[in-house]
């Protein structure tokens, strides 16, 4: 094992080394010591990672294969060996990293905000618990970023999935968070059952778990014409099924419509839980899922990956305008946004797609941290509504509450408007705008003839640094998209602005609506001094830093075409082919899409809720819909618990009565035979013969006995008959 | 072949410790002689480990050249002689283990012992009557299940099946619940059923390989090439020999397991039978019925066990899905876990109907995790069974607060029962979907296998669905004021659980080396017959 790998399997056996002792003896330890425990081990992950972050980038691209170990022989299916190991590139160590960093901040700000919230339930403390549940989320976590199989990837994905479980119900004395901890455990079930067909199929058809493994068993597969290409099913080759059963897991956990309705719901955990789990880290594990599983996507897999990214981002960003719980609209930006990561997946923008998830964790972590100290601060008040001019008595958490607003809208200064096309902007901003060009350039770019290479200004991977790429067939060239795909995403990119400054509006700004919640507001240092680190965070996270590291990793993929992926074989020099036009067509659509959606909000509700609630009450059949988020709740509640339960019911009582009823039937049955053959066959008939006999012997007895009176005559008299009779009878006969 | 008494030691020390049971002066005494022989039991069955060590020898050393060719521990005498001369046949004792039994009589050993420090509290039962009968029969009850797991003669499993019966039968009768009676009746007529049917294979394989050849040798039967020519050729009644038989000695083993439509016997021998006697059945006496299918069924008769394929693999689906759908309706927490049991077992059957060497595996390690994991939900169910009295779903809540270490306890429990990976429920489902949805690959005509898998994954689903709303309506939500003082697991009731917890998780973390190294030898051998 190289030492890069050593520091990253340290890394991830630290978070539960800390898991087991705070397991064992985290109710010793107490407040605030287990949190510290758990704080301690991540921070060391945390620099381990950053050890092996820079080791590796002074490593060249032999260097880099060198560092990479044999996977050892986990367990054998059937015949087929099972191998785990670390997956050892450039996306993996910034995800590490990325994760190990969030994670020790928001550690940090839970050892203040837990102290305050934890001892609730019904005197039992409870602190412990929380760190314990913390440091096995971390674990889990940093066991898939490092996963090099597809089943170690699914292991810790189940892990990952438990420990959302537990967070989101560690209020478990509270209905509905226990009921919010099954609601996402179950719904990323039926994602998993998509995503255990799928293994089947690897299993099946490329008769290897690891990603490598299976990625050229796949490659050769397509070049022979293997059976996952040759034949289809419903219109479909195998190939795609495969494909978008296997990400079916990434819409469960990432919440993608249709499986995005336990996300809003989770925010029954505790806000750090909000923080790391279902913003940062967890939920985009399912777009790392994607971007791991890339090259098993067919293009037709792909346009479905697209267009489960649309819808989602689309009908998040609506529902989001009209949410009034601070962290509801947090929750809906956060689908929305991993809605525009799959999008990016989906369209072929590999790295924009990490890169955008990258910058979301720093922002995202930082917004809901905000939201965290403005309920802990205004008494557990969630409501917007009743929030307002909070920027006076926090102003930290306002100023880096509003970083994390501009990085999500997308603050920047398009480059094309730059001298030297020169880059400003935050983290959300450059993320977006790619995703977006290469959306463009998927839908417009080949029928307007602008695919001239980009300059190399664009060029962050030069060639040695091209870790995944396989020698294989150039890719074919791609379908183009419905311009639906470009144009929903880019309208949406309005939106986002707008219903983020609402709520930044509407939290810190303007007045304040409730007296008795404004009097009260505070911040604590402990909680703003990981708000600060990582809005700084957000400003450094941007295109120069995380961009080249994602980059260097992008897979060359031989079926599907990614624009920005590294070196198509045709652009060796050029990691890239978004041309100038699609950034140029960007600029004027999208360039300034924040200042519209933030002048918007701000025209809205510069002086309260009144003008919001007019346009609500004037559009009251859409604003109903929006609301109610589309009734897909009630329409599950109704359709499948409903159903489930309903089915649960009739097999009960067809067991019962119809199964069971046959066997005490059976039981019934040789019970009554065995009486009739007892009572009446047996008794009645047997024995009766038996009897009767017996009977007919005693009466015979009777009738014999009468003459039989004792009396010597008699008996002289019947012998001297019987001997007459026979004299005569041989005498005459 | 390698000769050796350690499973006589293994079968019979129990019964002598029956015996000791029943001449020694108190029931305390009693008590510890039970704790001590199970104990020892336990000790000695980890003497196998010497022949199935995971160092050095490489896997042909240990499992020999085909099935049944290598086998450890092997007493075989003659018991009854039938007829006359040198070649008459012979009902033999003959003991052997291999990797087929040897995961089985380690988790017998330790199930056991885990069930027996289980009874300590009998005095505090509600019948508490005849300490030193449980007792005896207990241990009976053990001499029969590793008698049942070690015999390789036919007859003698066959003895040893029925050696098992009677005792399970009294203990669930005499110290069961309110529908003692019932439930044990129902129980022992079911298996009995079973047992006849059996009583008729037994017969016919030995009438019917050819003169000379009789034997009721288990591994003598499935390798020999003339004996299965015979088997292949002949007729019963009318029917093809094998599918019949294969249909006789499936409902018979069909009862143990147990599959659906004759599953109902488990629910209410669950409810009835006191904790250790459930801890029992669900981890040992329901794995018969797999163990059986997988030592006679399949390999004597493997062609009908293609014929039936179909059929079988079916039926797996049905319990998988139907047991999960009627655990998700229950009330009663006990019969919640028994049909959770009846789902599980159905990826038992499926991974074994499709008759692929991952099938198998997939099966066998399902066989062990549930061994591992449903004992320990039973015995989470009687901890607060001992305390509430009662086993209404509804009426608990808030358990985790009163019982903190209890309560993290359960929860690894049912995760394990759940299938979460990391621990030992999730190796043997996502064995049995992936073999399953493979199957084609090994028998091209199984068309059906594909959509099986298909529909057998929504398990995973249901499974969630119920064992999460158990948890939290058992162990979340605010605590209850008449559960407010319960006391936390005691030492004893720890120490139960640990051992299981510990060993889910080592199943779940290493499968290959806790597991896996010493069955998969063994089960390729049985694949290899199926060719």
């Amino acid at each position: 094992m190289s030492t890069i790998e050593l520091l990253l399997v340290t890394g991830v056996l630290l978070p539960l080394a800390s898991f087991v002792l705070l397991a064992f003896v985290g109710s010793k330890l107490g407040k605030p010591a287990s949190g510290w425990v758990a704080v301690l081990a991540m921070a060391a992950s945390c620099v381990l990672a950053a050890v092996a972050l820079m080791q590796w980038q002074g490593l060249d691209a032999a260097g880099r294969a060198a560092a990479r170990s044999a996977p050892v022989l986990w367990a054998t299916l059937g015949g087929m060996p099972i191998k785990f190991g670390v997956n050892l590139d450039s996306l993996t160590l910034i995800m590490f990293f990325m994760v190990t960093f969030v994670s020790t901040w928001i550690f940090v700000f839970s050892v203040g905000y837990m102290a305050g919230h934890s001892d609730e339930i019904d005197g039992v403390s409870k602190f412990h618990r929380f760190f314990t549940y913390l440091s096995l989320f971390g674990f889990s976590m940093l066991l898939l970023v490092i996963a090099d199989s597809l089943l170690l990837l699914f292991i810790a994905w189940e892990l990952v999935g438990v420990c959302s479980y537990l967070l989101i119900g560690y209020y478990f004395h509270k209905k509905s968070a226990s009921d919010a901890g099954i609601k996402a455990f179950v719904t990323n079930r039926v994602g998993d059952f998509g995503f255990i067909i799928g293994l089947g199929m690897v299993v099946l058809f490329l008769g290897d778990l690891s990603l490598a493994g299976a990625a050229e068993r796949f490659h050769h597969e397509f070049t022979a014409g293997g059976p996952l290409f040759s034949r289809t099913f419903c219109g479909l080759s195998l190939a795609t099924w495969m494909g978008m059963l296997l990400f079916c897991g990434a819409i469960g956990k990432s919440a993608q419509f249709p499986l995005h309705v336990w996300l809003p719901d989770a925010m029954e955990g505790p806000t750090p839980v909000s923080a790391l789990i279902h913003a940062a880290t967890m939920v985009a594990a399912g777009v790392y899922l994607t971007a791991r599983i890339f090259v098993l996507l067919t293009p037709e897999a792909q346009q479905f990956v697209a267009i489960i990214g649309c819808i989602t981002l689309t009908l998040a960003a609506l529902v989001a305008i009209v949410q009034t719980d601070i962290k509801k609209v947090l929750a809906y930006s956060t689908i929305s946004q991993l809605g525009y990561m799959m999008l990016a997946m989906g369209v072929g923008a590999w790295i924009a797609a990490l890169f955008h998830l990258l910058a979301h964790a720093f922002f995202k972590a930082l917004m809901f941290l905000g939201s965290g100290q403005v309920i802990e601060g205004c008494h557990h008040e969630q409501d917007i509504r009743k929030m307002g001019g909070l920027i006076r008595k926090m102003p930290v958490t306002g100023l880096t509450f509003l970083v994390g607003v501009l990085a999500i809208a997308g603050a920047g200064i398009p480059a094309l408007w730059m001298p030297n096309h020169m880059k400003l902007g935050l983290g959300g901003y450059f993320s977006k705008d790619e995703i977006l060009a290469v959306a463009w350039h998927r839908v417009y770019g080949e029928n307007h003839g602008e695919n001239e290479v980009a300059a190399g200004a664009e060029i962050q991977n030069p060639k040695s640094k091209i870790e995944n790429a396989t020698v294989g067939t150039p890719p074919p060239e791609p379908r183009p998209l419905s311009p639906l795909l470009f144009w929903i995403p880019v309208l949406m990119a309005y939106v986002t602005p707008f219903y983020m400054m609402r709520c930044w509006w509407l939290t810190f700004m303007g007045k304040p609506r409730d007296r008795h919640v404004h009097e009260h507001a505070h911040e604590s240092p402990l909680m703003y001094v990981p708000l600060v680190v990582l809005a700084l965070g957000t400003f450094v996270s941007s295109y120069y830093l995380f961009r080249p590291l994602v980059a260097a990793a992008a897979p060359h993929p031989f079926l599907t075409a990614s624009y920005d992926g590294a070196a198509a074989e045709a652009a060796e020099a050029h990691a890239t082919m978004i041309s100038h036009g699609a950034h140029a067509a960007l600029a004027t659509r999208v360039g300034l899409a924040f200042v519209v959606g933030f002048v918007l909000a701000w025209l809205i509700y510069r002086k309260g809720l009144a003008v919001g609630e007019k346009l609500a009450a004037a559009l009251k059949p859409v604003y109903t819909v929006l609301v109610h988020k589309f009734y897909f709740d009630e329409l599950y509640g109704l359709v499948l618990i409903g159903g489930t339960m309903a089915l649960n019911a009739v097999s009960y009582a067809f067991d019962k009565f119809v199964v069971d009823g046959l066997v005490n039937l059976a039981a019934f049955v040789t019970e009554r035979l065995s009486w009739f053959s007892g009572m009446i066959v047996d008794q009645g008939v047997v024995d009766g013969a038996v009897n009767g006999v017996g009977r007919g012997t005693w009466s015979l007895g009777g009738l014999v006995r009468s003459p039989q009176v004792g009396r010597i005559r008699n008996y002289i008299l019947f012998a001297a008959t019987g001997v007459a009779v026979v004299v005569v009878w041989i005498a005459f006969v | 072949m390698e000769h050796g008494n350690l499973l006589n030691w293994l079968i019979f020390l129990p019964t002598i410790a029956a015996v000791l049971c029943l001449i020694v002066p108190s029931n305390r005494t009693v008590k510890l002689i039970a704790v001590l022989a199970t104990g020892l039991t336990l000790l000695l069955s980890l003497g196998l480990f010497q022949h199935f060590a995971w160092w050095g020898t490489a896997a042909g050393d240990v499992f020999g050249a085909g099935y049944g060719q290598k086998l450890y521990e092997v007493t075989k005498l003659t018991w009854i002689t039938l007829g006359e001369g040198a070649r008459a046949p012979k009902i033999e004792y003959f003991v052997g283990a291999d990797g087929l039994s040897f995961p089985l009589i380690l988790l017998t050993t330790v199930v056991t012992f885990l069930a027996c420090l289980a009874s300590w509290n009998i005095e505090h039962w509600k019948i508490n009557k005849g300490i030193r009968g449980y007792f005896c029969l207990f241990l009976l009850l053990e001499t029969g299940m590793l008698g049942v797991f070690c015999s390789l003669d036919f007859f003698l499993f066959y003895i040893f099946w029925e050696v098992m019966l009677l005792p399970m039968y009294f203990l669930i009768g005499v110290w069961g619940g309110p529908r003692k009676e019932y439930a044990a009746i129902k129980f022992f007529i079911y298996t009995l059923v079973g047992s006849v049917l059996m009583l008729i294979v037994l017969l016919a394989f030995y009438f019917y390989a050819p003169v000379g050849l009789r034997t009721f040798s288990l591994i003598e039967l499935a390798n020999n090439a003339a004996i299965q020519d015979a088997f292949k050729a002949a007729t019963f009644l009318g029917f093809r020999f094998a599918p019949l038989m294969f249909v006789l000695l499936f409902i018979g083993f069909a009862i143990k397991v147990p599959v659906f439509p004759f599953h109902t016997w488990l629910p209410d021998a669950h409810v009835e039978a006191p904790t250790p006697i459930s801890m029992i059945l669900a981890g040992i006496l329901l794995k018969m019925g797999a163990y059986g299918l997988l030592r006679i069924s399949y390999p004597i008769l493997p062609t009908a066990g293609m014929w039936a394929s179909y059929a079988l693999g079916l039926l797996g689906l049905v319990n998988i899905i139907y047991g999960a759908l009627c655990a998700m309706a229950q009330t009663d927490f006990k019969r919640l876990v028994a049909y959770s049991s009846i789902s599980h077992m159905g990826y038992v059957l499926l991974g074994i109907a499709i008759m692929t060497p991952a099938g198998l595996q997939g099966a066998m390690f399902q066989v062990i995790a549930h061994g591992i994991s449903s004992p320990m939900c039973f015995f989470l169910v009687g901890v607060i069974y001992d305390r509430a009295h009662h086993r209404e779903i509804n009426r608990f809540g808030g358990l985790w607060l009163s019982m903190p270490v209890y309560g993290s306890l359960a929860t690894l429990g049912f995760f394990a029962s759940l299938g979460l990976p990391g621990l030992c429920g999730f190796i043997g489902e996502f064995w049995v979907l992936v073999a399953t949805f493979s199957a084609q690959a090994v028998w091209p005509w199984m068309t059906w296998a594909k959509p099986f898998a298909v529909i057998a994954a929504t398990g995973v689903i249901l499974t969630a669905g119920y064992i999460l709303w158990m948890i939290q309506r058992v162990y979340l939500g605010p605590q209850r004021e008449e559960y407010k003082g319960f006391p936390e697991a005691s030492a004893r009731e720890i120490a139960i659980l640990a051992p299981f917890a510990a060993l889910a998780l080592l199943l779940g973390i290493l499968p290959d080396q806790s597991l896996f190294r010493f069955m998969n030898g063994a089960l390729n051998q049985i694949a290899e017959l199926f060719k």
